[in-house]
């Protein structure tokens, strides 16, 4: 009974939701991101833009953020986008897993904007975006650096934030 | 890189209470090198993600090795109060036991007898099988207090490890420089009703200080593996007492700068035993030594972050089944033969990104065996049936082998290949494939492979006819589904058919006995595992069915009127294996190992001096340790009792070879004492 009970304890208790993709720790790369990239002069001013493409339970988290964190002073503002034309203004963008395919048309048609794509899914870097998230065998949350395509934005990225993530080229 | 101290923020507080603090996201940049994608690990997580390299060479989580694995932890095995491997290998799915010849206990996998050549067991990277019959021996022999970890294939390695890897693979990690940090001492004792089980004192001692780790390990101990009386099949009976003596003493150190390493391991296990084969011998018991001594070189060169190889030299003397000069009352005459094994072997690795891996390498090996005490030991065969004796022999083999690792999104893929090219047996070539994935809470795993057994020195000395490779083919499917957190379900299946199996037999008329091929054999079956862990402790459940039904089968193995079953095992077997946190330093842990009917040939009821075919009623061994770490640092006390029950569970022959059951220990009450003295600074 008493082996019984300790078992229905163990076995009964707590959080019975399996491990899932925690979008806070997301968050906060994509906050590391914005303060670790230097974007030209011109585009330091007014509020900073976040625009993501697609349905990611990572805009729950970036309002969050945006609500109570600021970049330099300025103010994070986060708008939702389906096409080109909404990311309009916008510093950084953010392609969900569901849209991974449309990496490449929106690359295209920024073309050398100061913009800043990063890619939910793996290997998105290779196919345009200047950063992607990557899951490690050991779980481990890193993220993939195109340089070259970060600097064809006319972006600068840190030496800190290079030595913390993987360059693809 | 260190953290900064001031900042005390982690990635728990975006699972735990300060989900919504914005606090989170001032974690300092280096605080972001060990975060994870999927949040702070549960205890359940951290194990089923473990690394492991068992089964793929490069390192993947349990979910997506290739193989169907059991990772069994140092946690486990301390709490379980284990006293040996046996113990810890029963509660593995499909894993069994059974008695070989000379009262030696071996281990049988999903129903198949395994202990000749069928089951690699690697003792820190050491091939511990002895290469004159390819056994491996159980009962308070592997030193079970120094294991960090065991990485278990249930199913075929030889792809990977060659010709003792048929069945499966016991990877045996134990605690290095590193892990020691300091001294460890241990002893056990376990009383059975009318004699000791064992008392053993372990001794370890590592340390690593920067790029340099150094550790020594030994253990020194007695035992018996039984309290009961033998009785074999003429009737005659002998006391197990004192007679069934398992002694170990081992030494394992090793050092290691960068990537050079170099190990030695001393392994002198001493039995005592009353019969001759399987008889009562007329003259009493006497001693029998299993006398191994391996050592290894070992440089892992990375050439660049992609590239590694990694060239290593293994040499390896065996005097195993030895009986001492002085016991040479026996009458059918001594046995004194030494073996050794060289091995050379060159393994390269490369990661051509993160998504591609290739292993790819050589080996070579040169087997001498010599007889210590007669000089024409070994029968050669010259020119086709021509034979000549001599007093020693040598053999060569060489191989090559390779394994591709793809991983996409939607399924990893392997591919992977070994060759062996003997000079006496001929070749031998095994591939498999592998498609392995986790997506989220599911995981999937569908494996083919084929494996062989390799003969060794006398099976080809003793070989009836020419002896060749036995071949298997295994296709196994794996789906696991992680319930919650703290608890993840497995489910798998298998279907193994074996080619020409070598068996060893002794005609029950002549009494003469040698190797041979038969015909083919195999098992299906289903293995299905529950596991929870949590902060409270862990509980694993687990059961193991397998069936020969549909398979063809060599009359060695059957059990004459029942086609599923085979001798020894049984078809049903299920494991619990729990421990609960009662308090954070005191933890109560049973365990639990259900047998179904098995069968297996006894003394006859009838006709003296014969053997009948019978069955032997399902049986429970039930345990429970409670361990406690003292207030005194680094003692920690721990006792309990084995086979509550006491139902003396037998070992049975899984080949119908003579050999009657071997009476298995009676109930067991186990003391075990640990201190631990770290040294202070960790480098």
């Amino acid at each position: 009974m008493l082996f019984l009970a300790l078992v229905l304890r163990g076995l009964w208790s707590g959080n019975y939701k399996a491990q899932e993709t925690d979008y806070k720790a997301y968050t906060l790369f994509v906050y590391n991101f914005m303060k670790y990239i230097e974007w030209p002069e011109a585009q330091n001013k007014g509020d900073f833009i976040i625009a993501v493409l697609g349905d990611s339970p990572i805009s729950k988290e970036l309002q969050v953020l945006a609500s109570g964190k600021k970049i330099k002073g300025r103010a994070i503002v986060l708008k939702k986008c389906n096409t080109f034309e909404e990311t309009s203004g916008c510093h950084l963008l953010y392609i969900s897993a569901s849209k991974s395919a449309s990496v490449k048309t929106f690359k295209d048609q920024i073309k050398d904007k100061p913009i800043l794509i990063v890619g939910e899914r793996e290997g998105l870097a290779k196919k345009g975006a200047g950063l992607s998230f990557v899951t490690l065998e050991d779980d481990e949350l890193k993220f993939d650096i195109n340089k070259k395509e970060i600097e064809q934005h006319q972006l600068k990225i840190s030496g800190s934030l290079i030595n913390l993530g993987i360059v693809i080229n | 890189m260190i953290f900064a101290p001031v900042n005390l923020i982690s990635q728990s507080d975006s699972t735990a209470a300060g989900k919504d603090s914005l606090s989170y996201y001032d974690m300092s940049l280096e605080q972001l090198l060990k975060m994870k994608a999927h949040g702070v690990p549960s205890e359940l997580e951290k194990l089923i993600n473990t690394l492991i390299s068992v089964a793929s060479k490069k390192p993947l989580n349990t979910r997506e090795s290739p193989s169907i694995v059991s990772l069994i932890t140092e946690e486990e095995i301390k709490k379980s109060g284990a006293r040996d491997l046996i113990d810890v290998l029963r509660l593995v799915p499909g894993f069994d036991f059974g008695v070989d010849v000379e009262g030696v206990v071996g281990v049988g996998i999903r129903g198949n007898w395994s202990h000749e050549g069928k089951v690699l067991v690697l003792l820190d990277g050491q091939e511990t099988n002895e290469i004159l019959y390819a056994c491996t021996f159980f009962g308070n022999h592997y030193p079970i207090e120094h294991i960090k970890r065991i990485e278990v294939i249930r199913g075929p390695g030889s792809a990977i490890y060659g010709g003792f890897a048929e069945y499966g693979v016991i990877n045996i990690i134990t605690r290095q420089g590193e892990d020691i940090n300091g001294v460890i001492a241990s002893a056990t004792y376990g009383q059975m009703e009318k004699t000791y089980g064992r008392r053993n004192l372990n001794l370890s001692i590592g340390q690593k200080i920067k790029d340099f780790q150094y550790s020594v390990s030994g253990l020194i101990g007695q035992g018996n593996r039984s309290d009961q009386i033998f009785r074999d099949f003429k009737d005659s009976s002998y006391n197990m007492v004192g007679n069934s003596s398992l002694n170990p003493r081992y030494i394992n150190a090793a050092v290691a700068f960068k990537g050079l390493s170099a190990r030695f391991i001393g392994d002198f296990y001493q039995t005592r035993i009353g019969m001759r084969y399987a008889v009562v011998n007329p003259h009493g018991p006497y001693f029998e030594n299993f006398n191994s001594m391996f050592s290894e070189l070992k440089y892992v060169i990375k050439v660049s972050d992609k590239v590694t190889i990694t060239p290593k030299l293994n040499f390896k003397k065996q005097t195993p089944w030895q009986n001492q000069p002085s016991d040479s009352i026996l009458e059918a005459g001594a046995y004194n033969v030494s073996a050794y094994r060289g091995t050379g072997n060159i393994t390269g690795s490369f990661n051509f990104n993160r998504y591609i891996n290739l292993v790819a390498g050589g080996e070579v090996y040169r087997d001498y065996a010599t007889a210590n005490l007669d000089t024409n030991a070994f029968s050669i065969d010259t020119t086709g049936g021509k034979y000549i004796r001599k007093k020693s022999v040598t053999y060569n083999n060489f191989a090559f082998f390779g394994q591709g690792l793809i991983k996409t999104r939607i399924v990893n893929i392997i591919l992977g290949a070994r060759y062996d090219k003997h000079n006496v047996y001929g070749d031998a070539f095994v591939p498999r494939v592998g498609l392995t994935k986790k997506y989220k809470r599911f995981h999937f795993k569908a494996l083919y492979s084929q494996s062989f057994r390799a003969p060794v020195i006398e099976n080809i000395h003793y070989q009836v006819g020419a002896i060749r490779p036995e071949r298997t083919q295994v296709a196994e499917l794996e789906l696991g589904y992680q319930i919650t957190r703290k608890s993840i379900l497995t489910v798998n299946f298998y279907d193994i058919t074996t080619v020409k199996p070598i068996i060893y037999f002794v005609d029950t008329v002549t009494h003469n006995d040698g190797y041979s091929n038969f015909g083919k054999s195999g098992t299906q079956g289903i293995e299905a595992e529950y596991r929870a862990k949590g902060k409270w402790g862990y509980f694993t459940l687990n059961y193991a069915y397998y069936t020969a039904a549909n398979k063809e089968k060599v009359n060695r193995y059957t059990v004459a009127g029942n086609s599923s079953a085979l001798l020894a095992f049984a078809n049903h077997r299920l494991n619990m294996n729990a421990s609960f946190n009662l308090t954070k330093d005191l933890s109560i842990n049973p365990s639990l190992s259900f047998f179904g009917k098995r069968w297996g040939y006894a003394p006859s009821d009838t006709a003296k001096g014969k053997s009948d075919l019978k069955q032997f009623d399902p049986t429970a061994l039930i345990n429970v340790f409670i361990r406690y770490t003292t207030p005194l640092k680094g003692l920690s006390i721990g006792a309990g009792v084995y086979d509550i029950l006491n139902q003396k569970i037998t070992f049975i022959q899984p080949y119908n070879s003579d050999h009657p059951p071997l009476p298995g220990p009676s109930r067991e009450i186990i003391f075990r004492l640990s201190y631990t003295l770290n040294y202070k600074t960790k480098n």
